[in-house]
């Protein structure tokens, strides 16, 4: 049985704006799903109506096969983390940890005994009397992840809880989030805009834009096969070109561009003969000087018009024909690579297993 | 250079509207002081309590009668208390409304707020003539009261309305999303958040009612409440004894400011201080 199913769900503002619209996902126990697209998309809206602070238009949304669709949202078995941590400033941390084990009729002993585990485990015990907004950023968010997690919720939903630390104070959370989910084994299910973060934490990405999702895969997936032009565009530093007149040639598929014919991986969705974009990603790019030998079949001729280094990792930006350039990135090891000026002719080419064709729009 | 053109002008302004603001307090406070044969005018013939005891009834009896004000002063606390106890309620319970958008709540903000903008003598008035019209006798705990309901109330919603627009919801929703009821999540994290604002509409409510003139006048009745028999007793003669009271129901909402200090203190206080106290519930 799933942990949580969405089907078909929907949400249409009583204006008409339609904040999501057909949104499908199953998600096994234990998994960790990470909703991931720029704001406005539609992955909070989908969140807040998993925990049920928004009234879904159409679908159903399944909880451990339980339909919870007119549920309220404290009568479901989720727990919700904010950005914003949202702890109750008149509350202690201890307070603000017990609450939610207030009303579920537990002794005082057992009661005392769950918050001191879980503060325990959060490394809080020493903030036990404080109030909870004298604390860092930090500190309270691990109080709002103890505080949601000693209720013992089926599923944890996240709401970018990493939006409002430090980029430092992030990754050690993300690290946390990690071991801890797969300690406790609840599933997760995480809101963000950041690619890193979905791509680090979870098991599978929903992607999302305009409040359609784009693409369900592991990061992975999502990462390397990019379904469509927008996950293309949006994950990692693709090379998008256009291309027509698509050839299947067995598991393979070739289109015409403007710099020749590129050959890539396509989706069995794509009809022979249509127009795609090429998506070639930033690092599976290789750079060498004309008149080189070797390299990929596909290739593409251009100059150097942009070079730069940071740290280990070298930029170049290839013009390729005055309107259409490639960013590549190369080691900087590579010594022959980092002398190469601008102005330069060049070659990129790419193995065309890392190239993706998606359809347009 | 703008600054020191700016700086004595703003100067003077500042000392001439607290001279207005406090002068005739001051001068009132002073008057109160007159000797036994003295006006309630300057010069001060003789500098004495006498005024005070004349209104705590601890002098000769004399030509000048006491104050009248010890029933109507029970009176327009009570009412001010009911007052101050419905207004609030109400209050809080509208600004909550307010918090999701409603069909109307354009019009019906506009319909609360009315009840502060109106003439209070017009409503005053109008509600005297509907309560002879329904045959509903004028009292000061029945017409005035709606009266004085009527005119505090926007204010308490007002206040609360401008604390709601602050009060992050989440808070709420994370308190719901732990298993907690709506009605256990108001009573144990919204309240406890909005209570400095609570206590602000109160002391409004109170303040407001406890010295409404117009909207009494004429729905009071035949008992009356307090500024209406401070206002009698300028009909006969002005004695200094009205300064004394003056003075003394000063000091009275002085001393309900400082409790209100206090209690906000101590909110506030709550709120940061380092050792919270086990939940008593």
């Amino acid at each position: 049985m799933y942990d949580l199913q969405l089907i078909g769900v929907g949400k249409t503002y009583p204006d008409g704006t339609v904040a999501v619209s057909d949104f499908d996902l199953a998600v096994e126990p234990g998994e960790f799903v990470a909703f991931l697209g720029p704001s406005g998309c539609g992955k909070s809206t989908t969140l807040r109506m998993i925990a049920g602070f928004e009234d879904i238009s159409n679908g159903d949304i399944l909880i451990k096969g339980k339909n919870v669709s007119a549920t309220p949202p404290e009568k479901r078995p989720t727990s919700m983390i904010f950005q914003n941590y949202a702890l109750f400033p008149h509350m202690t941390v201890r307070q603000n940890i017990g609450f939610g084990l207030d009303v579920k009729g537990l002794s005082t002993a057992e009661k005392n005994a769950k918050v001191d585990r879980i503060m325990d485990m959060f490394g809080l015990n020493e903030f036990a009397d404080r109030k909870a907004d004298r604390l860092s950023g930090g500190q309270r968010q691990r109080i709002a992840l103890a505080r949601g997690l000693v209720v013992e919720p089926d599923i944890l939903l996240l709401d970018e809880p990493l939006g409002a630390l430090d980029a430092n104070l992030r990754r050690v959370i993300q690290n946390e989030l990690k071991l801890l989910q797969r300690e406790l084994g609840i599933t997760f299910v995480f809101v963000t805009h950041a690619q890193s973060e979905a791509l680090g934490l979870s098991d599978r990405i929903v992607v999302m834009n305009r409040g359609r999702v784009e693409q369900i895969g592991t990061p992975h997936e999502v990462y390397a096969a990019p379904a469509t032009e927008f996950v293309a565009r949006f994950i990692g530093s693709n090379a998008i070109i256009e291309g027509a007149n698509l050839r299947i040639e067995g598991d393979m598929a070739s289109v015409e561009t403007a710099f020749g014919r590129l050959r890539g991986r396509c989706a069995s969705s794509i009809t022979p003969g249509a127009s795609v974009l090429v998506a070639i990603p930033a690092e599976a790019m290789r750079i060498q000087r004309t008149g080189t030998a070797g390299g990929s079949e596909n290739r593409l001729h251009g100059k150097v018009s942009m070079k730069h280094a940071v740290g280990s990792v070298g930029h170049f930006k290839v013009d390729l024909d005055g309107k259409q350039s490639v960013d590549v990135q190369t080691s900087t090891d590579n010594e022959a690579l980092m002398q190469l000026a601008i102005g330069d002719a060049v070659i990129v080419d790419c193995p065309s297993d890392r190239v993706t064709l998606v359809g347009q729009g | 250079m703008e600054a020191r053109v700016l700086k004595p002008i703003l100067g003077v302004y500042c000392a001439a509207f607290i001279l207005f603001l406090y002068g005739p307090m001051i001068v009132l406070a002073i008057l109160s002081f007159q000797g036994a044969g003295g006006g309630p005018q300057f010069p001060i013939i003789e500098w004495s309590t006498y005024w005070y005891r004349h209104l705590l009834g601890m002098t000769e009896p004399g030509r000048i009668s006491r104050l009248p004000i010890g029933d109507s002063l029970l009176r327009s606390l009570t009412l001010a208390v009911m007052t101050t106890v419905v207004s609030t309620v109400l209050g809080v319970v509208t600004a909550q409304g307010f918090r999701t958008r409603f069909k109307g709540s354009g019009v019906v903000f506009y319909l609360v707020i009315l009840g502060m903008i109106v003439p209070g003598v017009l409503v005053g008035l109008g509600m005297a003539l509907l309560s002879n019209l329904l045959g509903i006798n004028r009292s000061w705990w029945g017409t005035a009261f709606v009266l004085h309901v009527v005119y505090t109330f926007p204010f308490a919603f007002l206040v609360m309305l401008a604390i709601f627009n602050r009060f992050d919801r989440s808070v709420e929703e994370a308190s719901l999303s732990l298993g907690v009821s709506p009605a256990q999540t108001f009573r144990r994290v919204t309240f406890p958040m909005i209570f400095p604002g609570v206590l602000s509409a109160m002391l409004f409510s109170f303040t407001l009612s406890y010295d409404e003139f117009s909207r009494t006048l004429f729905t009071s009745g035949r008992e009356l409440t307090l500024p209406l028999t401070i206002y009698g007793t300028f009909s006969v003669e002005i004695y200094p004894n009205i300064f004394a009271f003056g003075v003394l129901t000063t000091l009275f909402s002085f001393t309900l400011l400082l409790i209100y200090a206090l209690l906000m203190l101590r909110a506030v206080r709550s709120a940061r201080s380092f050792k919270g106290q086990e939940e008593a519930a």
